[in-house]
């Protein structure tokens, strides 16, 4: 019995040593950037730990004034919000027929479209990059939104084609029978009822376009089409010896990934599991 | 349904709904790895039309050093990958299923990481392992003082650097795992605590053997991730020091800013390949086409 107990509690003292470890390096180092935002370059310098003596923004303020942050938020958030709207749409109406229809060739396109999964976005980096080129779209942030957009095609087709399977499809022919059509049937009757799938595949891509650097990188260099991340690399030379001004870049650019994350953090996790790509 | 499926005018809808999803395979899919195949077996400046060169850019690429120390480093990271991360990953997959107190809370904020984005990760990582004020030697002096390692510059503490960047960060595998585990009926678990099992036979004799679909998969995004790694490293060491913490996606960007095309391609061939031969391999290993139940 008292064996028992005392193996208990090492059970106990061990899984907890492993949780407070996973935990401290998850947040730690996030954390000790937000306050290193609030000490000054001796501070950051001199001692890791040590804490802020006042809490202002200036560093913050700073970081608006000498470099264009706000103009690469906004070029983040135009690109990832267009590339992400006409994802959705694109593959909620592919998603929609190939769950929804038998037809010839479909197994075949379906295929075709999952296997893309397979080649790392990484390989395609010089025939995207000529083919960017060749369109004229180098260096914007068209050329962004295009590659974003096939960057989420197999993950989005599986979470759609599954959501769209999920819809008893007494509702498309109810609704056939009562004279609606194709378009009707899909707009007011089942995309309706796959909000929550368009909810996790939109946040899926939506995190992914946010914080994509290789190909923005790639295909775009001057500040009008910089995207945050891309801008992020840079400031590194900016705030060469200005460590809480870079403190406070870095806190502003990844705190919208965690703050969609707090709001909408079921979907995000879904989101995860059925991609598996990151980390 | 069937009844729908005989329509011609649904045909014509069904074509039209998959067109623009059909472009963008064309376009960003089939014509790049068309492109890529070919161009790979040529010399390519990206101004002057391709010259078919047979095996030349792959006999210059495993013959250059970068690509040598590329493949010898991937080779680590891919075994570190499957095992250690991997394990990681089960381990907390399989503390957070017995759901102790705050389990939520180290699920929710497991997953932080990967929300942000890699370059801002490979940021904070260069803060973490700078020499002087960084994070990781300010831990260290604490027990060594005087400690003084600059981990992202000097050999062999690079290489190591750049594996704790994502080594512990298994939160995908957890989620597969304990999605694994929570499908398990709960009989099965019952009939063995029934015949006397204790809770470390049920984990190593039918829990673990029952999610060996989610592991599989597990391994293969965990290398696949190996394969393409390029801002934790691009950010930090730029694969230095010498060719310590080089990766192939560095090699092929290098060969794209020096115009060297189909050099660049042949890496990326490569990376595709090793890609399919990890598939494989893995599901093999795993058995992960049959039927588990």
């Amino acid at each position: 019995m008292i064996m028992n107990h005392a193996k208990k509690i090492f059970y106990y003292i061990g899984i907890y040593i492993i949780l407070t470890f996973t935990v401290l390096i998850s947040i730690f180092p996030i954390i000790w950037v937000i306050i290193s935002s609030f000490k000054t370059n001796a501070q950051i310098l001199s001692n890791p730990f040590s804490m802020p003596t006042a809490i202002n923004f200036h560093a913050y303020q700073a970081v608006f004034k000498q470099t264009n942050f706000l103009l690469y938020t906004l070029n983040s958030l135009i690109v990832s919000v267009i590339a992400t709207v006409i994802s959705i749409v694109i593959y909620a109406m592919a998603a929609y027929v190939i769950a929804k229809y038998d037809f010839k060739g479909k197994n075949l396109v379906y295929s075709l479209f999952v296997i893309t999964l397979l080649v790392p976005a990484q390989c395609k980096a010089q025939p995207i990059f000529s083919l960017i080129i060749d369109f004229n779209l180098y260096d914007t942030k068209t050329a962004l939104v295009l590659v974003y957009l096939a960057a989420g095609m197999a993950m989005s087709l599986f979470i759609l084609k599954s959501t769209f399977m999920s819809i008893p499809k007494d509702f498309s022919e109810a609704a056939w029978m009562e004279g609606s059509g194709f378009i009707r049937t899909f707009l007011f009757i089942n995309l309706p009822m796959a909000k929550s799938g368009l909810a996790t595949a939109g946040i899926l891509m939506f995190l992914g376009n946010w914080n994509e650097y290789f190909f923005a990188m790639l295909l775009t260099v001057s500040p009008v089409n910089k995207t945050l991340p891309v801008a992020l690399a840079s400031f590194n030379e900016t705030y060469s010896y200005n460590y809480t001004n870079m403190f406070a870049a870095l806190t502003m650019a990844i705190l919208p990934g965690i703050i969609i994350y707090a709001f909408a953090q079921d979907q995000v996790t879904n989101s995860l599991v059925s991609s598996g790509i990151k980390g | 349904m069937k009844s729908l499926t005989a329509k011609q005018k649904n045909l014509i809808w069904i074509w039209a709904f998959l067109l623009p999803c059909i472009l963008v395979l064309l376009l960003f899919y089939l014509v790049p790895i068309l492109t890529l195949v070919y161009t790979s077996f040529t010399k390519w400046d990206g101004a002057n039309a391709p010259v078919f060169t047979g095996l030349t850019n792959y006999m210059n690429l495993f013959k250059a050093n970068d690509f040598k120390a590329a493949f010898i480093n991937l080779l680590l990271w891919s075994a570190l990958a499957g095992t250690v991360h991997v394990f990681f990953g089960t381990l907390i997959a399989l503390i957070l299923f017995k759901e102790p107190h705050g389990w939520k809370f180290v699920e929710t904020v497991f997953m932080i990481p990967n929300v942000i984005s890699m370059a801002a990760w490979a940021m904070i990582y260069r803060f973490v392992f700078n020499g002087s004020y960084g994070l990781l030697n300010g831990i260290i002096r604490i027990f060594v003082p005087g400690f003084a390692v600059n981990w992202l510059f000097q050999s062999p503490y690079a290489f190591w650097a750049v594996t704790l960047t994502w080594i512990f960060y298994a939160v995908v595998v957890t989620l597969l795992v304990l999605g694994d585990l929570k499908a398990i009926p709960t009989d099965l678990h019952e009939a063995a605590r029934i015949d006397g099992a204790n809770e470390f036979y049920i984990t190593m004799k039918i829990n673990l053997p029952l999610c060996r679909n989610s592991i599989g998969t597990s391994v293969i995004c965990a290398i696949s991730s190996r394969i393409s790694m390029y801002e934790t490293i691009a950010l930090t060491t730029r694969g230095g020091p010498g060719n310590d913490t080089m990766n192939i996606p560095l090699i092929l960007v290098n060969a794209i800013n020096n115009s060297k095309y189909g050099y660049a391609n042949a890496a990326g061939m490569v990376m595709l390949l090793l890609g399919i031969i990890l598939l494989v391999i893995v599901n093999k290993a795993f058995r992960m086409n049959e039927s588990i139940y």
